[in-house]
């Protein structure tokens, strides 16, 4: 994320959506030529997207500036028209795993979310609510009149269980999870999300989520990046969480599993 | 590119909007300015006093209060948080709609409070839910028990004359329950409202509490941290 911090500090809001959206063009070209090859079905497409979402540090995201000078990309981004759901799902699949449970640390798991969650996140990602470099060039691919059976999907989809290799981190995790800070007016997150992660229709389920997405959503709410929570609650949460914290309460999410009823 | 361009001027203007109208919005006073009446009523106060909550409705909607609030809305021991459950529906609804105007101040709290994290017909739902709600855990008492010593201050500076004699407060005139409230609460909110800090001080208590000690804070406190839950006092004994 450091390069996200370096860069986005220094433009104001308009440059940055400009430069988004410059990398968003490329991405979509990038994708569709993804798309574009023999489709040997889900397995052929995780390569090329997941070397491109796996490490934003090095990934061709990172040199943004580079971005607005190089050649003016291919308009070929035209959006190709609703497409039926397993033919779509091959695309999300690529990067979300075939069941939503995505096995690359910076993509989100979507399995067990709630169908109005995800249904609220495309919308986001496609009004520009929501944006990310790598989910606002995918998303001008995908058709509004798509999301209702894609968020159907996904929502439908058991969640994986994740692990930590470090349980000291997890442990400390557990504590602001469970009890917030007191100190610095962090409320629990088990307060919204549940104590065993399973959210609401209001509050997105997190157990098991993989640890990296985690962090980096905590990081854009603490930045105001990411500020399409409706009740805007988070940023004031994550504001008041140290990077330390965020880590701790991230390591801990991954290692939730959802309670016995 | 002209799109987004366009996409961004359209976020902004809202923006614009909510700012110019929270200008000519009303303007709360806050305890120690001039023109401050303790319980003057606040629009949205009015607004919610209307309405019938919905306890139903308030669980959900305290979902959002229970990262410090605890789900069975008991607050800390320690009394960072206060014990909600049981509190006078008129009281809540008085103190909540006061952190929203700004006139009583809670800067720890606001954002978890104000719109549009909770909207106006939630908080007659809260109030209503946490009138009934039962607390599982127990308060937090004062380290000595000095029942005998704050029962006695409590009486003589006839605080009982607002909060009852039972410390069950007085829901028509919106007056807090104080009974079985956790000790650290207790303490800091004597000390907020004698110097005004809360904000929404009643000129009369900031009276009867002026010639307390720390020791008085201390006695007054542990007496009232000790008082049972008053809806247990009018409630029916249960037949064997
Ligand atoms: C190139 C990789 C890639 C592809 C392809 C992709 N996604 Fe994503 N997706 C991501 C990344 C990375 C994020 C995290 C965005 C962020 O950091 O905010 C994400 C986030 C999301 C989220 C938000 C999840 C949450 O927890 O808030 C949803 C919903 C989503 N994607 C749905 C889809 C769907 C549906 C498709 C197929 C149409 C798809 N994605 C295709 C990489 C991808
Ligand atoms: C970040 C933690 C936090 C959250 C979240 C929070 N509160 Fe509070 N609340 C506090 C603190 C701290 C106080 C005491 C402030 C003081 O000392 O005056 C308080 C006081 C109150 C009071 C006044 C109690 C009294 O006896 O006067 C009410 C009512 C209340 N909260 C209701 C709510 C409701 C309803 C929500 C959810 C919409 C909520 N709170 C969410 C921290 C929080
Ligand atoms: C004239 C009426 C009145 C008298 C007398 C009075 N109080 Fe109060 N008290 C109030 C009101 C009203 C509030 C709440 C402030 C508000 O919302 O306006 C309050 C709040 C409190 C609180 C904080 C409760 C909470 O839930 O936040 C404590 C503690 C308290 N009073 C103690 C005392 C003690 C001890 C005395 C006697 C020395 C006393 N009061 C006398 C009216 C009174």
């Amino acid at each position: 994320m450091k390069y996200k911090n370096k860069y986005i500090r220094n433009f104001n809001g308009l440059l940055m959506s400009a430069m988004a959206a410059l990398v968003g063009m490329l991405f979509v070209s990038a994708s569709i030529h993804a798309e574009s090859m023999p489709a040997s079905g889900a397995a052929a497409t995780p390569e090329t997207p997941a070397a491109v979402a796996a490490t934003p540090e090095t990934a061709p995201v990172a040199p943004a500036p580079e971005a607005s000078a190089a050649p003016a990309p291919e308009v070929a981004a035209a959006p190709s028209g609703p497409q039926p759901l397993e033919e779509r799902l091959q695309l999300c699949a690529g990067c979300h795993n075939p069941d939503g449970n995505s096995v690359i640390p910076e993509n989100p798991k979507l399995a067990g979310l709630n169908v109005k969650y995800l249904n609220r996140q495309l919308k986001d990602f496609k009004s520009g609510d929501r944006t990310s470099p790598i989910m606002s060039s995918i998303i001008p691919m995908v058709d509004e009149s798509e999301f209702k059976a894609l968020a159907q999907y996904f929502s439908e989809q058991k969640r994986s269980d994740g692990a930590t290799d470090k349980p000291d981190l997890a442990a400390q995790g557990k504590q602001i999870f469970d009890e917030g800070i007191i100190g610095s007016a962090v409320p629990a997150c088990s307060g919204c999300h549940n104590e065993d992660g399973s959210g609401t229709d209001k509050y997105p389920r997190l157990n098991g989520q993989n640890s990296v997405y985690v962090v980096n959503q905590l990081t854009n709410f603490k930045s105001g990046e990411r500020k399409n929570d409706p009740k805007a609650v988070m940023q004031t949460v994550a504001k008041r969480m140290t990077e330390q914290e965020i880590a701790a309460v991230a390591e801990y999410v991954t290692t939730l599993k959802e309670a016995q009823q | 590119m002209k799109t987004i361009l366009s996409m961004c001027v359209a976020l902004l203007l809202p923006l614009q909007a909510t700012v110019a109208q929270a200008e000519d919005a009303y303007t709360p006073k806050v305890y120690g300015k001039k023109g401050y009446v303790w319980d003057e009523m606040t629009p949205e106060r009015v607004e919610v006093l209307k309405m019938t909550g919905d306890p139903v409705k308030g669980k959900e909607a305290f979902r959002g209060c229970r990262g410090c609030h605890k789900a069975d809305a008991a607050g800390v021991r320690e009394g960072v948080y206060p014990r909600l459950s049981g509190q006078h529906a008129s009281v809540l609804i008085k103190q909540i709609t006061e952190i929203r105007a700004g006139i009583r101040l809670n800067p720890k709290m606001l954002p978890f409070v104000e719109d549009p994290a909770i909207a106006v017909d939630e908080i007659a739902d809260i109030a209503a839910y946490l009138n009934s709600v039962e607390s599982l855990r127990e308060n937090g008492k004062g380290p000595d028990d000095m029942s005998a010593r704050g029962k006695k201050l409590y009486t003589d500076n006839k605080c009982f004359t607002c909060h009852g004699k039972n410390g069950e407060g007085d829901a028509a005139k919106a007056f807090p329950v104080l009974a079985a409230q956790h000790y650290g609460y207790l303490m800091r909110e004597m000390k907020l409202i004698e110097t005004g800090a809360r904000g929404n001080s009643h000129p009369d208590m900031v009276k009867a509490i002026a010639k307390f000690s720390q020791s008085d804070r201390e006695a007054v406190s542990d007496y009232l941290s000790r008082l049972p839950d008053y809806r247990t006092l009018n409630a029916v004994p249960a037949t064997k």
